[in-house]
């Protein structure tokens, strides 16, 4: 069974592989063991905090592979964006340039750099192993934050932003990027998203266009890359559209991926997740389903994908589920039913 | 040759000059109901002592051999009185990281009207034909005295557009990556309509924000503040008499735009007033005269010889 749960120091040389795998761009997951140690670190405490206020705390879980111990996926919350450092995006704005004399009306977009998505909720660091990468865990994967949420909503903001990685060539490079960033600072798109990796996304930011951008003067190739969801970013994108996620007028200053934005109450999973106390059985009923279920805890956290059935007296469920969730008969559950489209 | 203010009759002539000047002055529409206002503004201005910004002067160059006009220029007392003028000031901004090892010097292309209120040396146009014997230098130096002469009808500062570079098909390369994109036209129709004075379309529909350079297509980037080929006789003319590119260009074309104060001109420092002594026959001249720029010193039938 795969679960769901906070990770740990003892999962660095793991996480680290992960990041050695997961595509160029994804920069809030850095190949780098110290950048890497650093945000275990920070998530452990932000764990074991007493948040009163939320704010710049971070949470990064691993999903494992528990026949194995492999740890195959990695996926992060930060409660909200841009109290460590600023957090910066391209908004999309539209100019209309009309001469009535002329009969000419114009359209022109353009992007401005902007700080808009400070103090909202931040998806980040979602990977999956691609051998793993299967509908149902990559719902697991990304929902079972959403329970995460549910289990302490003061620590979270009322809407949720996610940043989509945006196209790259086949070569990794990133036809955004060579519009807007290289002529700015005569470095390709894997070195920024190295330094960004490493120094953080503030260094590179800070030197962006201050001024709106003329989308019109940018290459073909460019503009036809804004908002436009990179192959890598395809499956969680799925997800979270089908969370209720929006495209959002907000791109990457990197790459131009778009940026996925939800009302925090309007979240399908914390909108349908109930509790339910557990009832253990030996053999599970032959129409049993699949679930998201996740015990109700904070630094403990945990959460599956596993069969269970739901009764008029609680979720029926394996005792080797209830032991991944280290919970008990009679204990209660955060549940939500794995949509039938998704199985 | 003789260099003398604009006459009524003259307009059939400058319509004909107007049709062979080609895309890229602006100042010279082949139009003639815009030409006859000209003619007629430099004939009101002649005779009055008319506010800086409502003056404009228009001078032709006539072969006294044959009487034609082969040559035309202009003078305005101020520009940017009536209409908005504009030009971009061609900036700099910096992206500096020392931790980041990047040091990156970026030209920006800001849209001003900074240069309201300049005279303007104008609508310099020499019939290809007459492009000899140093026609062109008296053509547009005969301005100079004129502004010697009378320097309270101007501004202190003196400007003089360049014409950008464009190719053969009079296609700017400037426009194609900039103007293009904002105006869903040709340049030389934009070029057109600025020249016709109707200018209200270029706030409308410009880029009012800053525009980096580094967005522009490399042969764009290049032709900033360059003047096209046949303009380059000109420009060093203007820079022998003090003018120098300001940092401000053309918004169509990028044009450099190149400026003097009017009392640091060489032709108004240098120039002085002396008495005729007598006057000879051409051929009685000694070989070793040399040549002067000559004005009668009067308003209206000024005129000028070497």
């Amino acid at each position: 069974m795969l679960l769901f749960r906070p990770a740990t120091l003892a999962d660095l040389m793991a996480v680290e592989q992960l990041a050695n795998e997961a595509p160029v761009g994804m920069t809030s997951l850095p190949a780098n063991r110290e950048a890497l140690q650093h945000r275990i670190k920070a998530s452990q405490q932000s764990l074991a905090a007493q948040v009163r206020c939320y704010g710049e705390e971070s949470y990064l879980f691993v999903l494992e592979d528990t026949r194995t111990g492999e740890i195959v996926g990695i996926a992060g919350v930060v409660a909200a964006a841009g109290m460590s450092e600023a957090f910066y995006s391209f908004r999309q704005e539209t100019l209309i340039h009309a001469s009535p004399a002329l009969a000419v009306h114009n359209k022109i977009a353009v992007l401005s750099l902007c700080h808009d998505l400070t103090g909202h909720t931040l998806l980040t660091s979602f990977y999956l192993r691609p051998s793993y990468a299967t509908l149902p865990l990559a719902h697991l994967l990304s929902r079972a934050r959403f329970l995460f949420m549910a289990n302490a909503p003061a620590r979270f903001a009322d809407s949720v932003v996610s940043e989509m990685l945006g196209v790259t060539r086949d070569d990794g490079s990133s036809p955004f990027w060579d519009a807007v960033g290289e002529p700015f600072f005569g470095i390709d798109y894997q070195q920024a998203e190295m330094i960004c990796g490493v120094k953080g996304r503030k260094f590179i930011a800070e030197l962006m266009p201050q001024h709106p951008v003329y989308v019109p003067l940018l290459s073909a190739e460019a503009q036809a890359v804004i908002g436009q969801v990179g192959a890598p970013s395809a499956l969680p994108c799925h997800v979270l559209r089908a969370e209720g996620f929006e495209l959002s007028p907000y791109i990457d200053i990197f790459d131009g991926g778009p940026t996925l934005l939800v009302r925090t109450d309007a979240i399908h999973t914390l909108q349908q997740q109930r509790l339910y106390p557990i009832e253990l059985l030996s053999v599970l009923p032959a129409d049993a389903k699949p679930y998201l279920l996740a015990n109700v805890a904070v630094a403990e956290f945990r959460c599956v994908l596993a069969p269970a059935h739901l009764t008029a007296d609680g979720i029926q469920i394996s005792a080797d589920t209830a032991q991944l969730l280290q919970r008990q008969a009679g204990d209660e559950l955060r549940c939500i039913a794995l949509e039938s489209e998704v199985q | 040759m003789l260099v003398r203010a604009v006459q009524a009759a003259d307009l059939p002539a400058l319509l004909a000059l107007a049709r062979c000047t080609g895309v890229g002055v602006t100042s010279l529409p082949a139009n003639e109901a815009r030409l006859a206002k000209r003619v007629a503004a430099s004939l009101a201005s002649m005779a009055a002592d008319l506010a800086a910004h409502d003056s404009s002067f228009l001078f032709v160059l006539e072969d006294t051999s044959s009487g034609q006009v082969v040559g035309i220029c202009g003078l305005e007392g101020a520009v940017g009185g009536h209409e908005p003028w504009y030009n971009y000031r061609v900036g700099l901004t910096v992206k500096a990281s020392h931790e980041l090892q990047i040091y990156r010097c970026l030209t920006t292309l800001c849209l001003t009207n900074d240069l309201t209120g300049a005279s303007e040396l104008c609508s310099l146009f020499l019939h290809p034909d007459w492009r000899k014997q140093r026609n062109g230098a008296l053509l547009s130096k005969a301005r100079f005295l004129f502004l010697a002469e009378f320097p309270h009808r101007f501004a202190p500062l003196v400007i003089a557009e360049m014409r950008g570079v464009s190719d053969e098909q009079g296609r700017s390369l400037f426009w194609e990556s900039l103007g293009r994109h904002f105006f869903s036209m040709e340049f030389s129709e934009a070029d057109y309509l600025t020249g016709v004075g109707d200018k209200s379309f270029i706030a409308e529909l410009m880029p009012q924000h800053l525009v980096y350079t580094a967005f522009l297509s490399p042969a764009a980037q290049a032709v900033i503040g360059e003047v096209h080929q046949a303009t380059r006789p000109a420009r060093a003319l203007l820079e022998s008499e003090g003018f120098r590119y300001n940092g401000f260009v053309d918004i169509f074309d990028a044009g450099p735009t190149l400026a003097c104060e009017l009392q640091q001109i060489r032709a108004v420092r240098d120039s002085h007033v002396v008495m005729v002594t007598a006057a000879v026959t051409e051929q009685a001249i000694t070989a070793d005269a040399v040549l002067y720029l000559v004005s009668n010193r009067r308003l209206a039938d000024v005129c000028y010889r070497f």
